[in-house]
């Protein structure tokens, strides 16, 4: 039972992340491949204040999500410069500089050592050291993160990511502000990406770089793009079915190393596929159809 | 100490010029990244491990079945994957994406077989190397420079002097007239595929019989190759000579100054100064899609 209670907590934070890169890659085509770097600037952060300084979560997550935002803000200003393939080379690049820094600023991080006796999350005194009671928390905060990704597409600043998505000179002609809508829906993107890297670091209460490197990256964009892109529900369902596949090949009696590689291999070919079928690009006729109904 | 620094530099500024040759090649007519390379690079590196250490061919066969293969396996993918998705005239963020999912497949493929953990082919011989000015250099490494400047070389004089050489460009610089002229667009981009991954095969080659050989050896070479066509400026050898040279010097001025961990990083931050201060390249030859 507690085996199954962590495989659905460590499905909700995989939810968070690929929800919050769908905003990000699906619906503003920013395709990043530093979302990992983010979740581990989330995790560290809290992972520093919380060791080095006693700070509760309720202090230490806002500031997780600040710092991300503030990292997201530079780095955007940067990547946008840029488009497209572009764009993802740049966003790797950021990762790789994200992951050297976390595994050689040994005064800060402890390199690859890592971080170790995070403390149990607490809220008003109620420690959540109890699977269920986490779970439970991971849910509401699931929730809640879903709940303000949806709004947020559903709204007019929505639409003009959906528009700069599909037509970026277009929407610019139509007198919106494209970059500052590419460089919020960045930063958002990222600042919700954090609360899972806050979450993890409490809920592990170790963490080290390899948590979060460009494999990790990978993984997390292969989510998005094997939910749909545009597809918030999407994204979950295939964020389950991921995480669940190697367990359940384990479960079948495959070695755990083998298991690993197996995985990937399946999400290898799931991008392939995914990508000759959106062979014609993102954005899908059927999509549009559905929009104007 | 100083001349030790400068052979190293000639042998990493000489390995870059060689992938960033095998890259740009199949950039320069597919007109993407092409991630799979880094899969071929580790393949070929695995292959000789195959045939030197698990069967016992001697070297000059290793070499050369090696790089074959790892160039067909090149030619493979085009054929399987980008064929259909260059036909329908899909976007270079698709390829792009379809590439990874193909390097992701390789690179745990290469784990399954051969396993995650590093693995040596010239196991046993260690020599002190020659001595050139006070610098040490082996003689593999010796090797393996002169292989990569006459590839360079070669390859730069074959693409702009022979037929084959020619059609690459000119579908390079405009596909569609290029077919109206009644050049062989397919034909013209097996062959750079398979240009383009022998090189990488060499690459690879020349890493495994120096250094040693890992799953993901090839994505760490190719990302380096990567950065020195974006600094270096597509289709421009000097830029590529340059590049190299740039990132290979910062590189190991900051093993030496810092820690050589930092290397990965440093390349990806000249990476972002040139976006921001020269987004066009050493040539200054415009990138597609750099600006708006």
């Amino acid at each position: 039972m507690e085996y199954v209670l962590h495989i659905l907590i460590i499905i909700l934070l995989y939810v968070m992340l690929s929800q919050s890169l769908t905003l990000t890659a699906g619906y503003s085509n920013l395709i990043s491949l530093a979302h990992a770097g983010f979740y581990g600037i989330g995790a560290y952060t809290t992972a520093i204040l919380s060791v080095n300084y006693g700070l509760p979560f309720l202090v230490t997550l806002p500031i997780a999500m600040l710092v991300s935002g503030m990292l997201a803000v530079i780095v955007s200003v940067i990547a946008l410069r840029t488009v497209d393939d572009y764009f993802i080379i740049i966003t790797l690049g950021i990762q790789v500089v994200a992951f050297s820094i976390m595994n050689n600023w040994m005064s800060l991080t402890h390199g690859p050592l890592g971080i170790s006796g995070i403390p149990t999350l607490t809220i008003f005194g109620f420690a959540f050291n109890s699977k269920i009671s986490f779970l439970i928390l991971t849910l509401v905060l699931t929730a809640i993160v879903y709940y303000f990704l949806r709004n947020i597409t559903k709204s007019p600043f929505g639409r003009i990511l959906l528009a700069l998505s599909e037509d970026e000179i277009f929407t610019k002609s139509l007198g919106k502000k494209v970059y500052s809508a590419k460089v919020i829906s960045f930063t958002l993107g990222e600042m919700f990406a954090a609360i899972p890297g806050v979450l993890y670091a409490h809920y592990i209460s170790y963490i080290d770089p390899t948590s979060f490197t460009i494999e990790e990256s990978i993984f997390i964009l292969a989510i998005v793009i094997i939910g749909g892109m545009k597809n918030l529900w999407g994204s979950a369902i295939a964020a389950a079915v991921l995480i669940i596949l190697p367990q359940a090949l384990t479960f079948i009696g495959m070695p755990n190393n083998i298991a690993a590689n197996m995985r990937q291999i399946i999400y290898g070919l799931a991008l392939v596929f995914m990508m000759f079928k959106y062979s014609k690009g993102f954005v899908s006729k059927n999509y549009v159809g559905q929009e104007n109904k | 100490m100083l001349s030790q620094i400068v052979v190293n530099i000639i042998i990493a500024a000489s390995l870059y010029l060689l992938i960033s040759k095998s890259f740009s090649i199949v950039f320069f007519t597919a007109k993407f990244f092409d991630i799979t390379q880094a899969g071929i690079i580790s393949f070929a590196a695995y292959f000789a491990f195959l045939f030197y250490k698990q069967i016992g061919f001697d070297f000059w066969l290793t070499v050369i079945t090696s790089i074959l293969l790892a160039a067909s396996l090149g030619v493979i993918v085009e054929i399987i994957f980008y064929k259909y998705l260059q036909k329908v005239n899909a976007d270079s963020l698709v390829l792009f994406i379809t590439s990874l999912g193909i390097y992701i497949v390789f690179q745990n493929a290469i784990s399954l077989i051969w396993g995650n953990s590093a693995r040596s082919i010239n196991a046993g011989e260690i020599k002190v190397g020659n001595e050139i000015f006070g610098g040490y250099i082996t003689t593999t490494q010796l090797i393996a420079i002169c292989t990569s400047i006459v590839l360079f070389i070669g390859s730069s004089l074959f693409i702009n002097n022979s037929r084959t050489g020619k059609k690459m460009r000119a579908i390079s610089s405009n596909a569609k007239l290029s077919y109206i002229f009644g050049i062989d667009y397919k034909s013209v981009l097996l062959c750079s595929y398979f240009i383009g991954s022998a090189l990488g095969a060499v690459a690879g080659l020349l890493v495994a019989f120096d250094t040693g050989i890992t799953p993901t050896m090839g994505f760490n070479l190719l990302l380096s190759g990567i950065v020195v066509v974006i600094i270096g400026g597509i289709g421009s050898d000097w830029g590529l000579i340059g590049g190299s040279l740039l990132l290979a010097i910062a590189q190991n001025l900051i093993a030496y100054y810092l820690s050589s961990q930092w290397m990965n990083a440093i390349a990806y931050v000249i990476l972002i100064l040139f976006l921001i201060w020269k987004p066009l390249g050493f040539s200054g030859k415009r990138l597609k899609k750099i600006e708006i």
